[in-house]
């Protein structure tokens, strides 16, 4: 039995040998990345790139992020300033235009760190503005790939996309303020990518 | 294959168990209201008919096949479940026994996959014979041999490890949880002010210790006792390709963890533990272990000489001599700040005790500051335990002092490479890689990781693992292909030395 992850769990034995070799033909129109053999990919070449950074206006979706975050921080400063001090604006103010600043500061600096490389054998990432993290992610070990769009992000033209490991960080992996456009593109790279590096065990 | 018929009456058993609080509160309801009790009792009887009928209609239902390449499980009294878990994808098969269920005869089967934190296939209950052909039946089937042939490699299970007696009481002692000894140290300064005022004669310096030992002591009984039944008997024996092991006095544990599907293995010496020479060996299947501690560990040897456990430990992942290297000095620098400024905030905590509570400590409030003796020996220690090496085939780390854990992960099961470098480490040039494997399901506590080494090591080690995992890919899958091919030649008859 051979080890392919597309191959159904059950199959009895013998039919892979069986089937005719036209239908592989047939479905590789449809189910080309699926189905298909190697042959019928592009060349890794084709699918790497460069280092990339993320889309401009991911600042604006950390940034609504960040002022939402700090609205909230600050109504609950501004009910426990009112029961304490009697005076909600103060410390409700002072709560939310500190945690609104920082907020803002870091939606840019996060942004500037931010970058991520589509390379040979896995896909590499960099970011983080306190601790700055890069993430190596061998393609073989991809489970899969989704694409999620969150309202703000529909708002501003943005999707991410969210890279699925068996390891115990596997939702770790998540590419956001990518063009919706760039995300399909990425999501089908990496499939095709996957495919290439053929996942015998991706446990 | 149908489960034992006296699953029925043990399923019963357990389900109307888990409703007699209701028989409680209904018969203390009858004491008071006389003329309810038959009623009362007619109710119960018919509630306990109803799950009998139930657990009948289950067990009929409940239907289990070992096929040529699946197992498959069909179950369900209203709505009905066919699963199909193909061998390949087995990570353990467990089975366990209470003392009731040995007196009966019958056995608890589970079979576990990766992922997903429930067990696959649950079988409540078989017989015990029963439960030792589907896993050895299970084990062959992985293994690719029909039944008609005779298999090449049959039951020649080599005892590993079996634990001695002495092993069995240190490992009570060894494994004394300090949590509880640091509960009672806390606990008692509140406790001993109002013992001694009850008692004039027991005052706070006499009784202290007193408590104390008598505490530890308790501990240990209740440590030793854990050990024994959990530990009891336990046995390593190596089959064809899997590990099998068997455990525990009460309720009896017997597992098995496929060598093909170790993720790391991992020797842990706690501080008393290492001071003997003793180490435990734990390792780690995708799979989610109900025997293990949950977090899809299995304890392979509980407690043996240290080098014992690395010959252990070698025989299931050959990683060959270790020799680490250490973080940086600065690493250590590093730690001994972290430590003053906790023993800075403890001094300010306690001034601020003594200046706002009417508290007064018989010790002066700036006592805490004492602990700063401690700090540079607690930094050295934890920066003298820390350690990371790269052997042929092996990522292997090291760190802890008050429990040391020596994790090894082959190249070939990386999941995922992070490394990481937070504003403080970034401050000293140091940097974190994690080595991420498949399975932990603890957020990171499993993972092996270099921590704080020198930033452009971080940098350098990452890609010399990411080298040697692509390495061991192309290795291990022209192994894999040379063993299909060798298997379909000989269309199966020999299944190679794996």
């Amino acid at each position: 039995m051979s080890d392919e992850p597309v191959e159904p769990a059950i199959r009895p034995v013998g039919e892979r040998d069986a089937e005719p070799a036209v239908r592989r033909v047939d479905q590789s129109d449809d189910e080309a990345t699926a189905a298909a053999g190697e042959d019928d990919l592009p060349p890794v070449s084709a699918l790497t790139g460069p280092e990339r950074r993320l889309d401009p206006r991911v600042r604006y979706q950390w940034a609504l992020g960040a002022v939402v975050g700090a609205g909230i921080a600050g109504a609950i400063a501004a009910v426990a300033g009112l029961f304490l001090f009697d005076d909600p604006v103060t410390l409700g103010g002072g709560a939310f235009l500190l945690l609104a600043a920082v907020g803002l500061v870091f939606a840019v600096l996060r942004y500037r760190v931010w970058r991520y490389e589509v390379r040979t054998d896995s896909l590499f990432l960099e970011r983080g503005v306190l601790t700055r993290v890069r993430t190596v992610v061998p393609y073989v070990r991809i489970q899969h790939v989704d694409v999620s769009r969150g309202p703000v992000e529909r708002t501003l033209g943005l999707a991410s996309v969210v890279v699925y490991t068996a390891g115990s960080r596997g939702a770790d992996v998540t590419i956001p303020g990518v063009t919706p456009e760039r995300a399909d593109d990425l999501q089908a790279r990496l499939k095709q990518l996957a495919i290439v590096a053929e996942g015998e065990d991706a446990v | 294959m149908k489960l034992h018929p006296l699953s029925v009456v043990y399923r019963t058993g357990t389900a109307v168990s888990r409703f007699a609080w209701v028989l409680v509160i209904g018969a203390v309801s009858t004491s008071q209201f006389g003329g309810l009790g038959t009623g009362a009792a007619v109710a119960l009887a018919a509630a306990v008919v109803g799950v009998f009928a139930y657990q009948i209609v289950y067990v009929r239902r409940f239907d289990y096949e070992l096929t040529a390449d699946t197992f498959d499980l069909r179950s369900g009294v209203v709505s009905r479940r066919t699963r199909e878990i193909p061998y390949r994808r087995v990570q353990n098969v467990d089975v366990s026994r209470n003392v009731l269920q040995r007196a009966l005869g019958i056995a608890e089967l589970r079979i576990e996959t990766a992922g997903g934190g429930e067990t696959e296939a649950q079988l409540r209950y078989v017989s015990d014979d029963e439960a030792d052909r589907i896993q050895r039946e299970i084990g062959r089937l992985k293994r690719g041999v029909a039944e008609d042939e005779t298999d090449p490699q049959p039951e020649t299970t080599k005892e590993l490890f079996a634990i001695t007696a002495r092993e069995l009481l240190l490992l009570g002692v060894v494994r004394v949880d300090l949590r509880l000894l640091s509960f009672v140290t806390v606990l008692l300064p509140i406790v001993i002010p109002s013992v001694s005022e009850t008692f004039p004669l027991l005052d706070l310096l006499r009784a202290a210790p007193l408590v104390l030992g008598g505490l530890v002591a308790l501990a240990l009984v209740v440590s030793s006792a854990a050990a024994v039944a959990n530990y009891y008997g336990f046995e390593l024996h190596r089959g064809a390709d899997e590990l099998r092991y068997r455990r525990g006095l009460l309720q009896e544990y017997s597992g098995t963890i496929p060598l093909d599907k170790v993720q790391s293995v991992s020797v842990t010496e706690n501080v008393l533990a290492r001071r003997l020479g003793y180490a435990s060996l734990e390792v780690e299947t995708a799979g989610y272990a109900p025997g293990g501690n949950g977090n899809g560990s299995q304890s392979a040897v509980p407690l043996a000489r240290r080098e014992r456990v690395f010959d252990l430990a070698r025989s299931v992942e050959g990683f060959g001599e270790v020799s680490f290297q250490r973080p940086p000095r600065r690493a250590r620098t590093r730690y001994a700040v972290r430590y003053s400024l906790v023993v800075a905030f403890l001094t300010a905590v306690s001034l601020a005790v003594v200046r706002f509570t009417p508290i007064s400590p018989p010790v002066p409030a700036l006592s805490p500051l004492v602990l700063l003796i401690f700090v540079p020996v607690a930094a050295h220690l934890k920066w003298a335990n820390l350690g990371y090496a790269l052997t042929d085939d092996h990522f292997v780390a090291r760190e802890g002092f008050w429990t040391r854990t020596t994790r090894v992960v082959p190249y070939y099961r990386v999941q995922t490479l992070v490394e990481s470098a937070t504003v403080f480490q970034r401050r000293r040039d140091l940097a974190t890689l994690v080595v991420d494997t498949a399975g932990s399901q603890g957020f990171g506590a499993n993972d092996a990781r270099a921590l704080d080494i020198d930033v452009s090591r971080a940098n350098e080690l990452r890609r010399t693992l990411e080298e040697r995992f692509q390495t061991a890919l192309v290795a291990t899958r022209a192994e894999n292909a040379g063993r299909r091919n060798r298997r379909s030649r000989l269309s199966g008859s020999t299944p190679s030395d794996d």
